[in-house]
């Protein structure tokens, strides 16, 4: 009979687990609608796994037969995660009743997927990558097809679900190339024995290479983003705002912990693919957003380049570079929560709109509203003192001290690129003429964006330092420190 | 004799894998699907582990394959018309497949097992002779490797909850039959008797 | 109690600025005016606690800049200078403040302007209490904005819009000139905390900066650069051509900030920066000569100006050149005691003009008023009192403060301070002669509005009269009561170690003057009264005819020197056209069409290109990523062979 193993260190996501199950049997058996109060519990369970995590998560610890880690790398990205995914819920659950689409499976899912994401973030090894990873991703092409009569909500649920697989087939490939080759799926095996080796057999490599592949298509970085677009404006408003925060941060998390732990001693042989991509990423993030006209595909085209600069703080491949992009991703969160708060309350006589153009002459309509999406707009087009300014100010001076300054050079020339379609969206909302006035905004939706724009705003002044102090400690516990 | 059967199970498995792209008809692509999956559960006989054939053949083709077949023939697909982009695209991506085989057979080809590795590999299957297969597996399932067996068990739930969520509609105006409000029902809703004079009809 | 003098009327001006809607006109003028008394009722005991009983102080208020070696805390200094210039610009500022309340009664954006004025005047309180370099530059470059909101208050005027640029942008030249001053400083002294730097001054005096190849003396480079913002603010010859636009602003404003506090942080400043400047002659001779030239140059064009305010403005310019030349000379408490009841006075002459104009149906132009004394007797005795004490006639208040300044460019005993004198005399001619000129055309002779204006001809109500007359107060006897604390015995006690004195005291040299000297002034302004009344009472065909035997001086004065001429034609137009070559030629023929609108069609391309990438179809999307996956793993394999 062999020991229980200790389940301390992954509390918070047993807790998310039997509280998924909890809340979907609430669902099912209340007699009325009950996605209000599942949506709310749902929202206590993040408050409560985030103090777990918190409690229990600080030190490093190992479980589960080496298949589960925590440590301060992994607290501060799930903390990311449930208050990316809690801020996106209370958005979401409005916007349902709002729509008279509110079905109570919506929280349990979202539930299950940030326990999947936990898990991702958690992994510590390929087996438990790929659990998570599938449990996070079914529960999210569930959600993005979840306007089951949209044709576009569905599309965009299959077309997600079709190459998502297609990348865990890839992952799954990889995997079993660095099997095959090394005989273990353990980062800390892995990364003991890549510990000062001179020659890597190529099957790892190349394993190592369709993992990338399959990760990249996760946080949607170029060539493995096509899906992005479509799905994000397809998926139901909320669902979008909910993709374009947690699902990233969780898995540009996972990115970070799988190339610097296990293969941190191969940087020499992924950092040029993962310059590659952060380079096309920039590039395409920039240019292909100029011409969109609809809101959430900007959006898309947006995170897309926001996750090209996150990777170059991960193509530095140090625990500055690291720093940098969860202090960057951190500020991305905010912006981006902040930017669908608005665009949830794009409602013009009784209708959603999401076009680019509907936000002509909001300032006139909806002053507060425009100032706020303008400190957003102001703050991704990268321009100081506003937060996105500071992300950007860290990923790039860490590519610089690492010498990668031709990197850091396109970083700044395609941020200037982005800043066109940024401030035209200001320009839209400040200086053309005034369209159909929007109806006011929800009071959570006003919540969120209230909290997110002070945030923006002062974060010079105020959190700046906790957060890249917090950030530092992170990272370097991903390097043993 | 054992090199004979591999080869004949990968030829087969291979061949089969082949027709279930190219078969005209989606009815034969399912057919030549289960073949595949036989041939592959004879490959995993020939390599000792028993219990993934067996599994194999009770999941893929038992349950798998016979809902594909099911829904095939349910969906009625002309699979004519589906195929119109894919002679378009055959070129390139026969090119690419063979860049990525290539590719493969060289990595494959300097097969090195990391000399490092050694001290870190994994838990070794052990050998036939000491305990099968299937007891082998049983003994890590449930112990070594208990939280992945429960992310296994979550993923299938959401699977559940998504499959339920996608299709389930509560349709107003569907009859269902009740017995109790059928057996309660009085006489008089049933029958009405009514007096009819002889010789004019109702 | 500082902290209350200073930021008292911060609250106000928040509080009238965000919550006017809310308060109401009424609510917004009542705030700010309570606000602003009592900010001036407590600068009076701290004015005496200061001058006459512990001495400064400081008081910190918080770490504010704390960058690698340079480090700022946000600090009130408190001397008798700072205390000062306190119970002035609060007193002054109170008063105005209850004035704008009847003046400002038909405006419909009364809290704007009355949470503007409360902030200029926390600027400007922020200016005199600064206790480094920073902080001064804060308020200084504050006091530049609210003046510009002040100026273009009535923004629907495109002549306000005009001067209230032209006021920014001026201001501007001389800001750039303070701030390499201040850069200078901290690079010299590595240090921008005043008394740090006066600490260590003495040991600078002789080194020499380097800089574009050339050794520049450092004490006297820096305080000409100082000198420089002094002269932009302080709006003198050179850089003063937007205070006489600037009275485009309402009347109240002009009074406040263009005659009695803002135009004077110029003086301020270089008294406060005297122990530096002590250290140079040639730095303290260029600010007697600018000084001096100012003053006679503003006194001959305010001779020949019509409108009302002009008028004054040009005088408020030569009463600045006045302080400046007595700085120039050494005699700092002269000029900070003339800056004191150029102060009174000169907001009771501006507030009286605005009682004239507002009482003339907002005409502004002398020559169509006249023979309104009967009417409006109580702006009239104000007036006069103003006048009177301008030009420096025995028991006003200027006579007291403008005589010390006179004897002390006198008692220097130098070539600079001979020049300053004389300069200083003619000036006092001509401010004596344009002050009744002032008088006369707007309250003596026919009248020459028309009836409708003449038959609207009011008093102004009790709320601009009482302001007036405790300025009137101040304005007889505020020299009177300064004297002996300021320029007379008591001054090393009440000055104690705010101003500097380095070698002989000036104003101890100006004592020893001759009697002729000491009486000068005095009969020269007489003269000068004499000489208005002959042209504007007795013989008013003499102007005219005096005007057609020397025209070129006439135009010459009409056009105050051709300033703004020589200007627009040497610096706007030139600027105007080279910027339009650069436009047309340089920005939309080269730059934008490889630049921006090269760049941004470019992209457009590529964008479109990109965008067509995205077909919608599935197979497409997932080829792309087996097509990514083939090109990395090539890109491996080939350098694996390589």
């Amino acid at each position: 009979m062999s020991e229980l193993p200790n389940l301390i260190p992954a509390l918070p996501e047993i807790f998310l687990a039997l509280a998924g199950m909890a809340l979907l049997m609430l669902g099912v058996f209340r007699k009325r609608d009950a996605t209000r109060q599942v949506g709310h519990l749902a929202l206590a369970a993040f408050a409560a796994a985030a103090v777990l995590a918190l409690t229990f998560g600080g030190p490093r610890q190992v479980t589960f037969n080496g298949l589960f880690i925590t440590d301060a790398f992994a607290v501060f990205a799930k903390l990311m995660v449930f208050g990316a995914s809690a801020a996106t819920l209370i958005l979401a659950l409005k916007w349902m009743e709002q729509e008279n689409a509110a079905r109570f499976e919506f929280p349990v899912l979202v539930v299950f997927a940030v326990l999947g994401m936990c898990a991702m973030i958690s992994a510590n090894d390929f087996l438990s990558l790929y659990m998570g990873l599938e449990t996070q991703s079914l529960a999210l092409y569930l959600i993005a097809a979840y306007q089951r009569d949209a044709t576009r909500s569905t599309e965009a649920g299959l077309k997600y679900f079709v190459l998502g697989a297609l990348a865990s087939g890839l992952f799954l490939y990889g995997a079993s190339l660095i099997y095959g080759f090394t005989g273990t799926t353990n980062f800390d095996s892995l990364a003991q024995g890549f510990e000062g080796a001179e020659t890597v057999s190529p099957g790892v490599v190349v394993g190592l290479v369709f993992i990338i592949c399959a990760l990249a298509f996760k946080v949607s970085a170029v060539p493995f983003h096509m899906w992005t677009p479509d799905v994000y404006e397809g998926a139901p408003t909320p669902v979008t705002a909910f993709f374009s925060v947690a699902p990233k941060v969780a898995a540009l998390a996972l990115f970070l912990r799988v190339m610097s732990a296990p293969f941190g001693d191969l940087l020499a042989q992924w950092q040029q693919v993962i310059v590659a991509i952060s380079v096309a990423s920039m590039m395409l993030g920039g240019f292909a957003a100029i011409v969109q006209t609809n809101i959430k595909r900007l959006m898309a085209y947006s995170s897309i380049g926001h996750v090209g600069y996150a990777l170059v703080g991960l193509a530095v491949g140090s625990a500055e570079g690291i720093g940098g992009v969860l202090v960057y991703m951190t500020i991305y969160l905010f912006m981006n929560v902040g930017t669908f708060a608005v665009i949830l309350s794009m409602r013009a006589n009784g209708r959603l709109v999401e076009g680019i153009n509907d936000l002509s002459g909001l300032s006139k309509n909806r002053p507060v509203m425009a100032a706020a999406l303008a400190v957003m707009m102001f703050s991704m087009a990268g321009i100081p003192p506003f937060a996105g300014f500071f992300g950007k100010f860290f990923i790039f001076k860490a590519a610089v001290d690492a010498g990668l300054i031709p990197l850091a050079v396109v970083g700044v020339l395609t941020s200037v690129v982005a800043a066109f379609y940024y401030l035209r969206i200001v320009k839209i909302i400040y200086f053309d003429e005034a369209g159909d006035q929007f109806e006011p905004m929800t009071a959570q939706a006003r919540l969120v964006l209230g909290i997110a724009s002070v945030f923006v705003a002062v974060f010079f002044l105020f959190p700046l330092p906790q957060i890249v102090l917090a950030a530092d400690t992170a990272a370097k516990a991903l390097f043993g420190g | 004799m054992t090199a004979f059967v591999f080869y004949l199970f990968a030829a087969l498995a291979i061949a089969s894998g082949a027709m279930v792209v190219t078969a005209r008809n989606p009815v034969h692509s399912v057919l030549f699907l289960i073949l595949t999956f036989f041939n592959v559960a004879g490959l995993f006989i020939l390599l000792g582990a028993e219990f993934v054939a067996m599994i194999m053949v009770i999941v893929y083709v038992g349950a798998v394959a016979v809902l594909f077949l099911f829904v095939v023939m349910m969906l009625d697909i002309h699979a004519v018309t589906l195929r119109e982009g894919f002679t378009k695209i055959l070129p390139v991506g026969a090119v690419v497949a063979l860049v990525l085989f290539v590719e493969l057979a060289l990595v494959f080809g300097t097969w090195l097992m990391a000399p490092d590795l050694d001290a870190v590999r994994g838990a070794p299957t052990p050998a036939v002779g000491e305990l099968s297969n299937t007891q082998a597996i049983g003994a890590v399932l449930y112990t070594d490797y208990v939280y992945l067996f429960q992310l296994a068990g979550i993923v299938l739930l959401v699977g559940m909850i998504g499959s339920i969520m996608l299709t389930l509609r509560a349709r107003v105006g569907v009859k269902r039959q009740n017995p109790r409000t059928q057996a309660n029902r009085p006489l008089e809703d049933c029958i009405e008797v009514k007096k009819v004079a002889t010789g004019k009809g109702v | 109690m500082t902290v209350a003098i200073v930021f008292l009327p911060l609250l106000g001006a928040i509080l009238a600025g965000l919550f006017g809607r809310f308060l109401g006109r009424r609510g917004s003028q009542i705030l700010t005016c309570l606000l602003l008394a009592v900010s001036a009722l407590l600068s009076i005991p701290l004015l005496y606690k200061v001058g006459f009983g512990s001495g400064p102080f400081t008081v910190v208020l918080l770490d504010w800049i704390h960058v690698g070696t340079f480090n700022v805390s946000w600090a009130l200094k408190v001397d008798t200078l700072t205390a000062v210039m306190l119970f002035t610009v609060t007193m002054i500022s109170a008063l105005v403040h209850i004035y704008s309340i009847g003046y400002m009664s038909h405006d419909p954006s009364v809290p704007r302007f009355m949470s503007y004025l409360s902030l200029f005047t926390f600027f400007m309180l922020m200016l005199v209490t600064a206790d480094n370099l920073v902080q001064m530059f804060f308020g200084w470059e504050g006091v530049g904005l609210s003046s510009y909101l002040l100026i273009g208050f009535w923004s629907d005027r495109p002549s306000a819009n005009a001067a209230a640029i032209k006021a920014f942008v001026v201001n501007r030249v001389g800001d750039f000139g303070f701030m390499l001053g201040i850069a200078g400083i901290y690079l010299s002294f590595d240090s921008a905390h005043l008394d740090t730097i006066f600490a260590a001054a003495p040991a600078m005096a002789g080194q020499s900066l380097h800089l574009f190849g050339m050794d520049l003396p450092l004490i006297t480079t820096l305080c000409l650069l100082l000198f420089l913002g002094a002269m932009g603010k302080s709006a003198q010859i050179g850089l003063h051509t937007w205070l006489p636009d600037a009275m485009e602003g309402p009347t109240p404003v002009s009074a406040l900030i263009h005659a009695a506090t803002m135009v004077t942080a110029g003086v301020f400043m270089v008294a406060r920066m005297s122990p530096l400047f002590e250290l140079s002659e040639a730095a303290l001779s260029t600010v007697a000569f600018i000084g001096a030239t100012t003053a006679i140059f503003a006194a001959t064009v305010a001779c020949t100006q019509n409108d009302i305010k002009k008028v004054i403005a040009y005088s408020t310019c030569s009463q600045l050149g006045y302080m400046f030349f007595a700085l120039g000379v050494g005699a700092y408490p002269a000029a900070i005691f003339h800056l004191m009841t150029h102060a009174f006075f000169k907001a009771m002459l501006f507030l009286g003009a605005g009682s004239v104009i507002h009482a003339m149906s907002d005409e502004q132009d002398m020559r169509r008023m006249g023979g309104i004394w009967k009417n409006i007797k109580v702006t009239y005795a104000i007036m006069w009192i103003g006048s009177l004490s301008l030009a420096g006639l025995p028991v006003f208040a200027g006579y007291y403060s403008k005589d010390m300044i006179l004897e002390a460019a006198w008692g220097a005993h130098s070539a600079i301070g001979q020049y300053a004198f004389w300069m200083g005399a003619a000036a006092a001619l001509l401010t004596a002669f344009y002050s009744w000129r002032l008088l006369f055309m707007t309250f003596h002779g026919a009248p020459r509005a028309d009836e409708k204006v003449m038959a609207h001809i009011h008093e102004s109500p009790l709320v601009m009269l009482i302001p007036l007359g405790l300025l009137a107060v101040g304005a007889v006897f505020a020299g009177m009561a300064g004297y002996d604390a300021f320029v007379g015995e008591d001054r090393m006690h009440f000055w104690k170690a705010a101003l500097a004195v380095v070698g002989p005291d000036p104003i101890e040299a100006a004592h020893h003057v001759g009697e002729a000297v000491k009486l000068l002034p005095v009969v020269i302004a007489l003269v000068g009264i004499g000489v208005a009344y002959a042209f504007y009472m007795a013989r008013p065909a003499w102007p005219g005819r005096l005007a057609a035997m020397l025209p070129g001086v006439y135009r010459l004065l009409l056009n105050k020197w051709y300033f703004d001429e020589a200007y627009e034609a040497l610096f706007i137009r030139p600027a105007f056209a080279l910027g339009r070559i650069l436009w047309k030629q340089g920005d939309v023929g080269i730059i934008d069409r490889l630049g921006p609108d090269g760049v941004s069609w470019a992209a457009r391309q590529v964008a479109r290109r990109t965008a067509r990438l995205q077909s919608g179809y599935v197979y497409h999307y997932a080829f792309a990523m087996i097509i990514g996956l083939a090109v990395f793993v090539t890109a491996y394999v080939i350098g694996m062979e390589g």
